[in-house]
């Protein structure tokens, strides 16, 4: 929390209040002269989006049109009481022409009068100018509102006259996270951590604090786009695998050129392509959902080779024992081989889980608001490396526990095929017995007596 | 396995010790054993430099027509300036190329350039990371639209304020901040660089682009169905960013600049360059 000077903020409320009675009692006689006010607005500062928050440090512009016929010796704002300012980089800009594009040097001294910013001209400005005032290291109340300035300008006569019709600014409640990060500005032991260039660079401790729920935001955009990302490519993988590995050709051609141009192609181009090439050729997809297309058209050609190589990786015996059982291809497939590939694959495809999330970061490129992108704007407005640790830090949360499921997934399924479980016993004692099929347990497990004996017909098996 | 995952977490906390020490003793480093490398030339500069007689700028060739690649050649007005400078200080001059977003960090970090010009403005926030050097260059921002849509010059100011406009712009430019100030009902889409800011409004994904005036109209010779429906005379301050632990070489570079502007070659860069 900044420090409120009351004693003087309640002095500079008095003659503030004495200032606006002159300036009243002055400007009444002579009502309605012609000062448009065209703007008041505030710089946001919140790390992203439009909310100008209390109690962070701000830039008010404020912009006003004289009338044709005045010429101006001085310009006030007077600032919500509370507020703190500083003029040390304030400017005052005047503007002509039809479209306000040209610059005239104007020469202004500022002055500080409590809450009053007090621009005074050097010389009368010529008529009709268009102004604009940028007062910089504003910083409003913390509890937010709407805060209304206003102003007076003296005109060469050397009238005071008010500035009317100013908006106000809306000031957002400055959330716990600023509050946080302004206060750990000003702690010492903050200050001589960040004495240190690395620190300062990497580990920002009130960037860290003030980031992190900004980049929080991308973080629920990216699980977002991966939870449905994912479980899309899951069908579309397992298609293409069982393409790859038909009987017709053509089936096959299509499904290896597509594997091949994405896996052999950077999924940066291809989002790249995505965002900018398809609206061209008409088609107008959303940023979100056409995200999670590309994601998960690229996610599904990894995928259908590892489905590929988990089917393949089944013994020929299981095919051939099952089609023997009477099963048809697809009954085969469906019953006898996937059940025993998902659980092979489990493990390969959390990797690849782990991959499309972290992939998610190439959407920044293109505008989707997700982690990078969010770390990315406010690494870009303050020059310090800390949003992008935060940014790390959200892709860890996510991939170290899976990385140890993965661990665990693959250590499970060693034991299973190779330990001391019963399992891998029978697998031996298969391998030691009967020399054709190499079974698994799934089909041991069905008919264990069956299988050693003769050929069983599917009416026969019906009828037993 | 207890006993290896506490050496495991030991060993990953000597590692972050180290790094932080190495940080410490790296900047002292640089603070005291390299000014004196320095003095020892004949050349009375006090500055440090990353190579030896040469100007390493950090620049994002993707903002033309102050920075872009033509036919790999870095051109554009701040390039020129740039040279400029270093031929002032007795310098070579190298480009180094960069994000937008990363010379800030590079030039504070120091080791891969000296200085960044890329059409910085003078900002108190990045100010608290880099000094900035004079202004050479004053900047206006320029509202673009698609023709024929249903914003023009006389409506603009209410019909991109609106739900569900989009507004592209540069991530991490005065742009980008003029938009969110000015438009606050629209959302702002930040892109890496001014010609995919472009592209996504041809295609439809934005509305408007707003960047800098002189960008934009470098960009029109391009998109032809484009068009400018409001230019801002907001005047930001550009100025060549500098490390703050290299105050002597923001002097010298400062110097350059008034130099330059006294004898017009400054005029001259921008009727070259900005038309």
């Amino acid at each position: 929390m900044r420090r409120t000077h009351r004693p003087l903020a309640a002095l500079f409320a008095v003659s503030l209040l004495a200032t606006l009675a002159v300036v009243l009692t002055c400007s009444l006689p002579q009502a309605a002269f012609g000062f448009e006010v065209a703007k008041c607005t505030a710089r946001p500062n919140a790390d992203t989006g439009s909310d100008v928050l209390g109690g962070v440090d701000t830039r008010i512009t404020w912009e006003g049109q004289c009338a044709d016929d005045e010429s101006l010796t001085q310009l006030t704002l007077t600032l919500p009481e509370g507020t703190q300012y500083s003029l040390d980089d304030a400017r005052v800009t005047m503007l002509t022409g039809e479209d306000l594009m040209t610059r005239v040097d104007v020469t202004v001294d500022a002055q500080m009068d409590g809450q009053t910013a007090r621009f005074t001209f050097s010389e009368p400005t010529q008529p009709g100018g268009y102004f604009r005032i940028e007062i910089y290291d504003v910083f409003f109340p913390g509890s937010g509102g709407d805060m209304q300035l206003t102003g007076t300008y003296t005109l060469a006569d050397e009238s005071v006259h008010d500035i009317e019709g100013i908006p106000a600014i809306g000031v957002v409640n400055v959330s716990p996270a600023e509050q946080l990060s302004s206060w750990l500005e000003s702690q010492d032991w903050v200050q001589q951590w960040n004495s240190n260039k690395f620190l300062r660079l990497f580990l920002n401790p009130p960037i860290i604090v003030s980031s992190f729920p900004v980049v929080f935001n991308g973080f629920l955009m990216a699980i977002g786009i991966v939870a449905v990302a994912f479980p899309l490519a899951i069908p579309f993988g397992l298609i293409l695998a069982l393409m790859r590995m038909a009987r017709f050709r053509i089936l096959r051609g299509i499904a290896s050129l597509y594997v091949n141009v994405v896996r052999g192609t950077p999924l940066f181009l291809q989002i790249y392509i995505a965002f900018f090439g398809l609206p061209l050729a008409g088609v107008q997809i959303p940023p979100f959902p056409l995200g999670v297309i590309v994601l998960a058209m690229n996610s599904s050609a990894y995928l259908c080779e590892i489905f590929r190589a988990g089917i393949q990786s089944i013994p020929k015996g299981q095919f051939e024992a099952s089609r023997s059982l009477g099963m048809n291809g697809a009954q085969t497939m469906l019953f006898v081989i996937i059940p025993q590939t998902v659980r092979r694959v489990i493990p390969t495809m959390t990797s690849e889980f782990i991959l499309l999330y972290k992939d998610t970061s190439l959407l920044a490129a293109v505008g989707v608001m997700e982690v990078v992108m969010y770390a990315k704007t406010i690494v870009a407005s303050t020059g310090s490396i800390t949003p992008y640790i935060v940014a790390a830090c959200f892709y860890l949360v996510i991939t170290l526990p899976l990385a140890k499921l993965v661990g665990m997934l693959e250590a499970k399924l060693a034991g299973s095929d190779s330990g001391a479980s019963g399992g891998g016993k029978r697998k031996k004692r298969s391998k030691k017995g009967a020399p054709a099929p190499a079974l698994n347990e799934a089909d041991a497990l069905r008919r264990p007596d069956a299988m050693d004996g003769d050929f069983i017909t599917p009416e026969q098996m019906s009828s037993l | 396995m207890q006993l290896k995952k506490w050496a495991a977490l030991a060993a990953a906390g000597a590692l972050a010790a180290s790094l932080a020490l190495f940080g410490c003793s790296s900047g002292d480093n640089g603070a005291s054993d390299q000014p004196k490398d320095q003095n020892n030339d004949a050349d009375a500069a006090s500055y440090t430099l990353v190579k030896e007689g040469t100007l390493t700028v950090g620049t994002s060739p993707d903002y033309p027509p102050f920075e872009n690649l033509d036919n790999g050649e870095y051109v554009g007005f701040d390039i020129d300036l740039a040279k400029a400078v270093a031929d002032e200080l007795g310098l070579e001059c190298e480009f180094k190329t960069l994000q937008f977003d990363g010379i800030i960090p590079a030039v504070a970090s120091g080791g891969q350039c000296d200085v960044g010009v890329s059409g910085f403005s003078v900002d108190p926030k990045r100010a608290k990371e880099v000094d900035f050097s004079d202004t050479y260059y004053i900047d206006d921002q320029a509202i673009a639209v698609m023709q024929g849509g249903s914003i023009t010059k006389d409506n603009v100011d209410e019909a991109l304020n609106a739900e569900g406009m989009i507004i592209a712009v540069q991530t991490g430019t005065t742009g980008a901040d003029y938009a969110a100030e000015n438009f606050p009902n629209a959302t702002v889409q930040g892109f890496g660089n001014s010609t995919d800011c472009f592209a996504a409004m041809q295609s439809g994904q934005a509305n408007a682009v707003i960047t800098n005036k002189a960008v934009v109209e470098k960009m029109l010779e391009a998109y032809t169905e484009a068009e400018i429906v409001k230019s801002v005379a907001t005047g930001e301050e550009y100025a060549i960013v500098v490390a703050k632990d290299n105050p002597q070489l923001t002097a010298a570079i400062n110097e350059a600049i008034a130099k330059l502007e006294a004898d017009g070659t400054i005029e001259e860069l921008k009727a070259k360059n900005l038309g």
